[in-house]
C-alpha cells in the first residue's frame, strides 16, 4: 500500500475577523491574522523548502489581495494554489445565486493571479451548502477538501459532482484544532502524532492542515520543530510521500469519473 | 495591508541594548478587584480572585522578582490604584514600571467614552506613584482608532496590545507611522498564563515546559521574549504552585548567555532612539 500525505495550508490572515468585525476593530485580539503576512506564511514557506515538502495552499481571494507577493512566493516555490472562497462568507447564510457569484469571483481572481485556474477547493468557514458542489463542478474543479467524513479519497459523484474527488481533511491533524484550545506545544504534538500514527496505516492517506497565523498555527518559531518532527515521522516511520492535492486527485480519478484509492474503488 | 514584508523563518536579531542576544520583558497584569467591579460583580466570595493579587499574589511575586533581580512592568487598573495606593507605591519603589491597563479592566467597546477613561487612569496612576505611565496594554486586547492618538497626546511611548509580530515595530498613529511610539507585541498565544491554564487546562509544569521551549527558540532567533502573568487566583499565577513556575522560569532565563531583563519602558526608549531600525 502506498502512503501519501497531503500537506495543506489554510491561508488565513485577518480574513476570519474581517468577515464579522469592522475594519476599525482589527487590532489586538482581532489582529492575530497580521502575523500571517509579517511572519507566519514566509516562515512556513522557508520551512517547507528546507524539508523539501510540496504543499497545497488554500487561498481566499481577499487574502491574495492583501499579500499578493506571498502568493507569488507560493507559486515560485512550486506549491499548489487552490481556492478557498472570497472573504470567509458562510455559504449556509447565502442564496445559491449569491454563493455562485462569490465562488465565481474568487475563481476568476485566483485564475488571473496564478495564470492557471485552481482545480481544488476547501470551504473557508468549514461549512458548505447543498449547492456548493454543483457550483464547483460547473467551474471545473476536480477536488474538494472540506469534508471530515472518511480516511481516504472518495468520489463526489453521489454528492452531485461527477468527476470530482473528495480529499477528506482530518481535524486531529489540523494545528488549529489543538492551538484553538490553547494547548501547550507538547500536548498539541502528542495529539498530532497520535492521529498520524493511527491514520496512515488504515488506508495510506493523511491530510495535514496548517495555519500561518500566530495563534492557531504551527508557524511560530518555537513551534516549527513540532512541524519538522511530524513531517519527518510521516516519511521515516510511515514511509509516506508528500504530494500536492491536485496530483493525488488526478491519480485517483479514472477517465470515467470513478475514484480508486490503493486498489479499491471508492 | 500595503506591501507585505515576508521576513523568513528565523528573524534576524535586531540591535538589542548592550548587544544582548535576547531581551526578556516580564509583564505582570495585576488585574485586582477592578476586573470584578468592571463586570458589575461584588468582589467577594467566588468573585474575590482579584483580591488575591492584593493580599498574596503581588507580595509573593515582588519577592520572586527581587530574588532574581528582575525589573518588571506592572500593568495596573486605575480602580485598583484608588483601592490600594500603598501597594502601587510598594511596587514602584521596588524598581518596577507602573503602566496603564484600563480603569476597571474595560475590555468592551467603549465608544466615545474611551478617551475619558484613558485620561482618568493616567491621572490616577500618575498621582499615585508620582510618575506618569508611558505604556499601555489593552485590557482584553481590544483597541479602537481613537486609542493610540489619545495615548500619544498623553505622552505614551508604547502600546503592548498587539500579538502579530515577533519583535517591536513602529506604531501607526492617526494613519501615519510614528517615530514617537512603538508597538511592543505581547505573546498571549504561548507566553501568557491565562490561555494555557483556563482554556488549555495545562498543569503548571506543562506551562513551564512551554515557556522554556519559547525561551530557547526566541533566544536562538529574533530575541524578544514578552512574558505575561497575572498574580490573581483562579486563572492566574498568584498561588504558590504557579508562582513557583514563574520562579523556575526566571532562573532558567537568567542562566542563558547574553540575556537581558528589562522593562517595556526601557525597551521602548531603546527602540525610539533609532526609530528607523524599527519600521515594519
Amino acid at each position: 500500500m502506498t502512503r501519501m500525505v497531503a500537506l495543506t495550508v489554510n491561508v488565513h490572515g485577518l480574513g476570519p475577523e474581517a468577515a464579522t468585525e469592522p475594519a476599525s476593530a482589527l487590532y489586538g485580539r482581532f489582529a492575530h491574522g497580521n502575523y500571517t503576512y509579517h511572519r507566519g506564511l514566509a516562515r512556513l514557506l522557508d520551512t517547507l523548502r528546507a524539508a523539501a515538502v510540496p504543499a497545497t495552499f488554500f487561498w481566499p481571494s481577499s487574502e491574495a489581495e492583501r499579500c499578493p507577493a506571498l502568493l507569488e512566493l507560493c507559486l515560485a516555490e512550486g506549491h499548489e494554489v487552490a481556492a478557498h472562497g472570497r472573504a470567509f462568507e458562510d455559504p449556509t447564510t447565502l442564496g445559491a445565486a449569491e454563493e455562485a457569484a462569490i465562488l465565481e469571483e474568487a475563481h476568476a481572481d485566483l485564475t488571473a493571479r496564478c495564470g492557471t485556474a485552481p482545480v481544488g477547493f476547501r470551504a473557508p468557514t468549514g461549512t458548505l451548502s447543498a449547492a456548493s458542489f454543483g457550483i464547483l463542478h460547473r467551474l471545473g474543479y476536480r477536488y474538494d477538501s472540506s469534508n471530515v467524513d472518511d480516511d481516504a479519497p472518495y468520489a463526489l459523484g453521489p454528492d452531485g459532482a461527477p468527476g470530482m474527488v473528495e480529499l477528506p481533511l482530518n481535524e486531529g491533524l489540523t494545528d488549529a484544532t489543538h492551538f484553538g484550545r490553547r494547548l501547550t506545544q507538547s500536548r498539541a504534538e502528542a495529539f498530532l502524532t497520535e492521529e498520524l500514527d493511527a491514520l496512515l496505516p488504515v488506508d495510506g492517506f493523511a491530510c495535514v492542515t496548517l495555519h500561518p497565523r500566530g495563534d492557531l498555527g504551527l508557524a511560530r518559531e518555537a513551534r516549527i520543530p513540532v512541524l519538522l518532527r511530524l513531517l519527518d515521522r510521516a516519511r521515516s516511520v510511515h514511509g509516506a510521500e508528500f504530494r500536492l492535492c491536485r496530483d493525488i486527485a488526478a491519480a485517483a480519478l479514472g477517465p470515467d469519473g470513478s475514484v480508486t484509492w490503493n486498489g479499491k474503488l471508492r | 495591508m500595503d506591501a507585505p514584508s515576508p521576513r523568513g523563518p528565523v528573524a534576524p536579531k535586531p540591535d538589542w541594548p548592550g548587544g544582548a542576544a535576547c531581551v526578556v520583558c516580564v509583564t505582570v497584569h495585576m488585574d485586582g478587584p477592578a476586573v470584578e467591579v468592571g463586570r458589575k460583580q461584588v468582589p467577594l466570595g467566588i468573585h474575590s480572585r482579584g483580591r488575591y493579587s492584593i493580599r498574596r499574589g503581588i507580595p509573593r511575586h515582588l519577592g520572586i522578582l527581587a530574588r532574581h533581580n528582575v525589573p518588571a512592568t506592572f500593568f495596573m487598573c486605575g480602580y485598583d490604584a484608588e483601592l490600594v495606593p500603598a501597594l502601587m507605591r510598594d511596587v514602584h519603589a521596588a524598581g518596577h514600571e507602573i503602566a496603564a491597563h484600563g480603569y476597571v479592566h474595560e475590555g468592551w467597546d467603549l465608544g466615545a467614552e474611551e478617551p475619558e477613561l484613558l485620561k482618568r487612569t493616567h491621572r490616577i496612576l500618575s498621582d499615585c506613584v508620582g510618575e506618569a505611565p508611558v505604556g499601555w496594554c489593552s485590557p482584553s486586547g481590544r483597541k479602537s482608532a481613537l486609542t493610540l492618538p489619545v495615548l500619544r497626546r498623553l505622552g505614551y511611548i508604547y502600546d503592548a496590545s498587539e500579538k502579530d509580530d515577533d519583535i517591536p515595530y513602529l506604531a501607526t498613529v492617526d494613519g501615519a507611522v510614528s517615530e514617537e511610539m512603538v508597538i511592543l507585541p505581547n505573546n498571549t498565544v504561548s507566553l501568557d498564563d491565562v490561555p494555557a491554564y483556563r482554556e488549555g487546562q495545562a498543569l503548571a509544569v506543562e506551562v513551564l515546559e512551554n515557556w522554556i521551549q519559547e525561551l530557547h527558540a526566541i533566544h536562538a532567533g529574533a530575541g524578544y521574549l514578552h512574558l505575561t502573568y497575572h498574580p490573581r487566583s483562579g486563572f492566574g499565577s498568584g498561588g504558590p504552585a504557579r508562582a513557583a513556575i514563574v520562579d523556575r522560569f526566571l532562573r532558567e532565563a537568567a542562566a542563558m548567555p547574553g540575556l537581558r531583563f528589562m522593562t517595556l519602558r526601557d525597551l521602548a526608549a531603546h527602540c525610539l532612539a533609532d526609530p528607523g531600525a524599527w519600521r515594519r
